[in-house]
């Protein structure tokens, strides 16, 4: 037969070189299917070993306060169940899915109802939520009681940063507050002590959040909303905002400082200590004037008189959006700035006071920032041009909606002298 | 019977026949009604030749006319749109001589059947078949007009309900709800339980339904909502008394309220006092001050903590709520001292800044009774430091709580 012919050995070729494609495609398929699948186990085990981290500061596993533990000694159990249940379902379901994939059978006849099976899938997740539920609503409870607490700060949020303030009270410590103690970014408690919050927010609603310490609670404007804190050890623990609440919600970072004892009295006592103004012909005293012509109408430091000897008053209400800026009396006590969102501390010096055992942990935190220590890169940029830093809506030309009102700090206009000038000053501030 | 053309001069000559009758009815200008006269005159002339000539009729022996003019086409369908645009037409001309709105109405009614006509002309061209060119005309327009339709459908009945909602008292709206939910929980209950039931049934009940709600929004509406009473508050009394000092004095001298300021007057001010809410909508989590019986003012923050403080703190720049509570034996209302604030006032017709009082009250308040004062201090209180408060103890400085009228019932607030 003539190869040209139809079912001759042209025709036969065709047929082995379909077959051959046909080999060829069902290779590739397959080698790229095992590439996604190599991708995904790559990817999948990423995001779980992204869950490991040791030094993680803000994980809701490794409670360090009573308030905390409770809601892990609930989360533990809970998630353990909830664990055995998802494996199963997810095991029934791809056994199903497998054993009886469409392979051309014929589609096998439809029954409807199992009364025994319904109502026994039914009972049984009823009796697993009834379970969880029992402790649940226990450990809510317990967490709302507020009866035991012995020191009280007012925690309130604002577009993008935590203020706390320290109202006269008889608690704390002994012989209580005398005086009211306004800080923010760093929260200063009593290590095992339990402390009263009462948050609110002047401006959205925020939603304060120490996961190693105590669950979430929002802050809504016009409200005041009860949380019980508490920390073990003395140490540092971090948080975040956990309610959106604008541009820089990413940036309203908060910590608190767990003192023991003795060093919350002394830190204390030098936030209520008179203010001592800089050495006259100093840098420090020249950017104690600069503070007074460009940060001191928002930003307030308590005693800081003007030329005449009068009190200077900050008026925030007049150029921010929710009324207040932080209070910078003893700025360097504290060791971030701009929200929590930058350190004050050089890398070293900040590790030697986050990793510092709980027995050393109170002395380095009450060193504050030292000039050795000062990390002033960032507060240079920031005093620079802080919007460029942190974005706060700062453009002039959009504040039409909080009628001129800034949402957080302008850009200023500083020289690199009145800057200069201006970390002197801040750095005396302690 | 009549041609195109004969129709279309019938037409403007009742047109024009209507318009001089109306203007010459409503309007005195003779010219003017003298002018459509004539135009009516001209018009019924064309129209009564044309119908004796016959033009533009088809003679029967004529093969070629019978398929293209236009009396030979098939006729258009019935179409409402041409009177709705008619009607968006004459809402705009009426809208722009009376209320701007509702050229906005008249401009939608304008371009909604615009376009419904435009789209139902242009399918009428698609074919000979008259099914076919309806299909198209659904095809095109039904993805618009039914979603369009339902929102417009289902706020008329949302607005009709509110106004239902508005004219009934509050109780008996809270019931009419539960019983309107009850209703519709009911139906759909019987509905779900036939196991078969046509489709005009449901389509009707959901009309009469709708229609009822409808019926019952444009009767309340048109009766308008029930009384909601508006108070003013002591904030505006106090404002008047700063903002306008000279009127304010008159109005004291007339014996129409006290001559004090009212966040310092222990006297009833008719407008402010009479009637006022006393209803506590917020009692969580906010700041108590009480006056006991021995005149004496005292406060409880929210929290447990006993501060054993003698003043209240609250944050600054923070709208915080007070409760009063007036636990005493009389008629009192709480007042707080925030020392004072400049005030821009027109005098003599020009604006200038004063120092004025920077206080807040509650209405005068009976035994017994709570209202609740929001507290705003954007100053700091120790900015006060050595000024002394003159509604505070003798000498003091700082912020306030006082009663008028009870001399020993003062409370610091303390501001941070």
């Amino acid at each position: 037969m003539s190869p040209l012919l139809p079912g001759g050995n042209h025709d036969r070729t065709r047929r082995r070189d379909a077959s051959t494609a046909t080999s060829v495609a069902s290779v590739t398929s397959k080698s790229s299917r095992v590439r996604v699948a190599k991708g995904a186990a790559i990817v999948g085990i990423g995001a779980l070993v992204t869950g490991c981290a040791e030094n993680a500061v803000q994980d809701t596993f490794q409670p360090a306060g009573t308030n905390a533990q409770e809601i892990d000694d609930l989360a533990r159990p809970v998630f353990y169940i909830a664990g055995v249940v998802g494996v199963i379902v997810l095991g029934v379901v791809a056994y199903v899915v497998f054993r009886y994939r469409d392979r051309g059978q014929p589609i096998p006849e439809q029954t409807h109802g199992k009364p025994a099976l319904e109502i026994a899938l039914t009972i049984l997740p009823a009796l697993i939520l009834i379970g969880v539920a029992i402790p649940t609503v226990g450990t809510i409870m317990a967490l709302s009681e507020t009866d035991d607490t012995e020191c009280v700060v007012n925690v309130t949020g604002q577009q993008w940063w935590w203020e706390f303030d320290y109202p006269v009270q008889d608690g704390c410590l002994p012989g209580g507050i005398t005086e009211p103690i306004v800080t923010s970014g760093q929260m200063v408690i009593p290590a095992d002590m339990n402390v009263l919050i009462r948050g609110t927010s002047r401006d959205v609603i925020h939603s304060f959040w120490i996961p190693r310490l105590n669950g979430k609670r929002d802050m809504v404007p016009g409200r005041v909303h009860n949380l019980r804190m508490q920390a073990n050890e003395p140490g540092i623990y971090a948080g975040q905002c956990a309610e959106f609440c604008g541009l820089s919600h990413a940036n309203m970072r908060m910590e608190v400082a767990a003192l023991t004892p003795d060093g919350f009295a002394e830190w204390v006592e030098n936030q209520v200590a008179d203010y001592t103004p800089p050495e006259e012909g100093t840098l420090a005293a020249e950017g104690e004037a600069s503070f007074i012509a460009n940060c001191a109408r928002c930003h307030q430091v308590n005693g800081l008189e003007d030329d005449t000897g009068n009190l200077i008053v900050s008026r925030p209400d007049l150029q921010v959006y929710p009324g207040a800026a932080p209070n910078l009396t003893n700025l360097m006590t504290r060791n971030t700035f701009a929200g929590a969102t930058w350190s004050m501390l050089r890398p070293g010096c900040r590790a030697d006071v986050w990793e510092a055992p709980s027995d050393e942990f109170t002395d380095r935190y009450l060193e504050g920032v030292t000039p050795d220590c000062f990390a002033e890169i960032d507060m240079r940029e920031w005093l620079r041009n802080a919007p460029a830093k942190k974005p706060m809506y700062a453009d002039p030309e959009k504040l039409e909606p909080t009628d001129g009102l800034y949402r957080g700090m302008p850009y200023l206009a500083l020289s690199e002298d009145q800057i200069d000038q201006l970390l002197a000053y801040l750095l005396e501030l302690k | 019977m009549f041609t195109t053309g004969s129709k279309f001069l019938i037409g403007a000559s009742v047109v024009a026949l209507l318009a001089t009758v109306i203007y010459g009815v409503g309007q005195d200008g003779v010219l003017g009604t003298v002018g459509l006269a004539s135009a009516t005159v001209g018009l019924i002339a064309l129209t009564v030749l044309n119908a004796i000539l016959r033009d533009s009729n088809v003679f029967l022996d004529d093969e070629a006319p019978v398929e293209t003019t236009a009396a030979a086409q098939p006729a258009p369908s019935g179409s409402v749109w041409p009177l709705g645009f008619a009607f968006g037409a004459v809402v705009v001309a009426v809208g722009l001589v009376s209320y701007q709105p509702i050229v906005v109405i008249g401009l939608v009614a304008l371009v909604a059947t615009g376009a419904e006509w435009t789209v139902q002309a242009w399918a009428e061209r698609a074919s000979r078949d008259g099914v076919h060119n309806a299909a198209v005309r659904s095809r095109l327009s039904n993805s618009l007009e039914y979603p369009i339709g339902a929102t417009v459908a289902a706020g008329i009945v949302v607005y009709a309900f509110s106004r239902v909602m508005l004219w009934l008292s509050k109780t008996n709206t809270t019931i009419a709800f539960a019983v309107l939910a009850m209703v519709v929980l009911a139906v759909g209950f019987i509905i779900a339980n036939r196991r078969s039931l046509r489709t005009g049934t449901v389509g009707g009940v959901m009309a009469v339904g709708a229609i009822a709600i409808v019926a019952a929004g444009a009767v309340t509406g048109v009766d308008g909502e029930r009384d909601i009473p508006v108070f003013e508050t002591t904030a505006v009394w106090q404002d008047e008394a700063i903002m306008h000092p000279a009127e304010y004095a008159e109005g004291a001298a007339e014996g129409k309220h006290p001559a004090e300021l009212i966040c310092e007057s222990p006297e009833e001010f008719p407008e402010a006092d009479e009637d006022v809410s006393q209803t506590v909508a917020n009692k969580s989590g906010a700041y108590q001050v009480f006056l006991s019986e021995s005149g004496e003012l005292t406060f409880d923050v929210p929290g447990p903590i006993e501060t054993g403080a003698t003043g209240m703190a609250i944050p600054r720049s923070n709208p915080t709520n007070v409760i009063f509570r007036n636990e005493s034996n009389e008629h009192r209302r709480l007042s707080v001292d925030l020392g004072t604030q400049t005030v821009e006032i027109e005098e003599g017709g020009e604006t200038v800044e004063v120092e004025a009082p920077h206080q807040l009250c509650t209405s005068l308040i009976e035994p017994g009774g709570a209202q609740l004062v929001t507290v705003v201090a954007s100053v700091p209180s120790f900015a006060n430091d050595g000024i002394e408060n003159p509604n505070g103890p003798p000498g003091a400085d700082g912020y306030w709580f006082f009663v008028p009228g009870v001399e020993t019932a003062t409370l610091e607030l303390i501001v941070p």
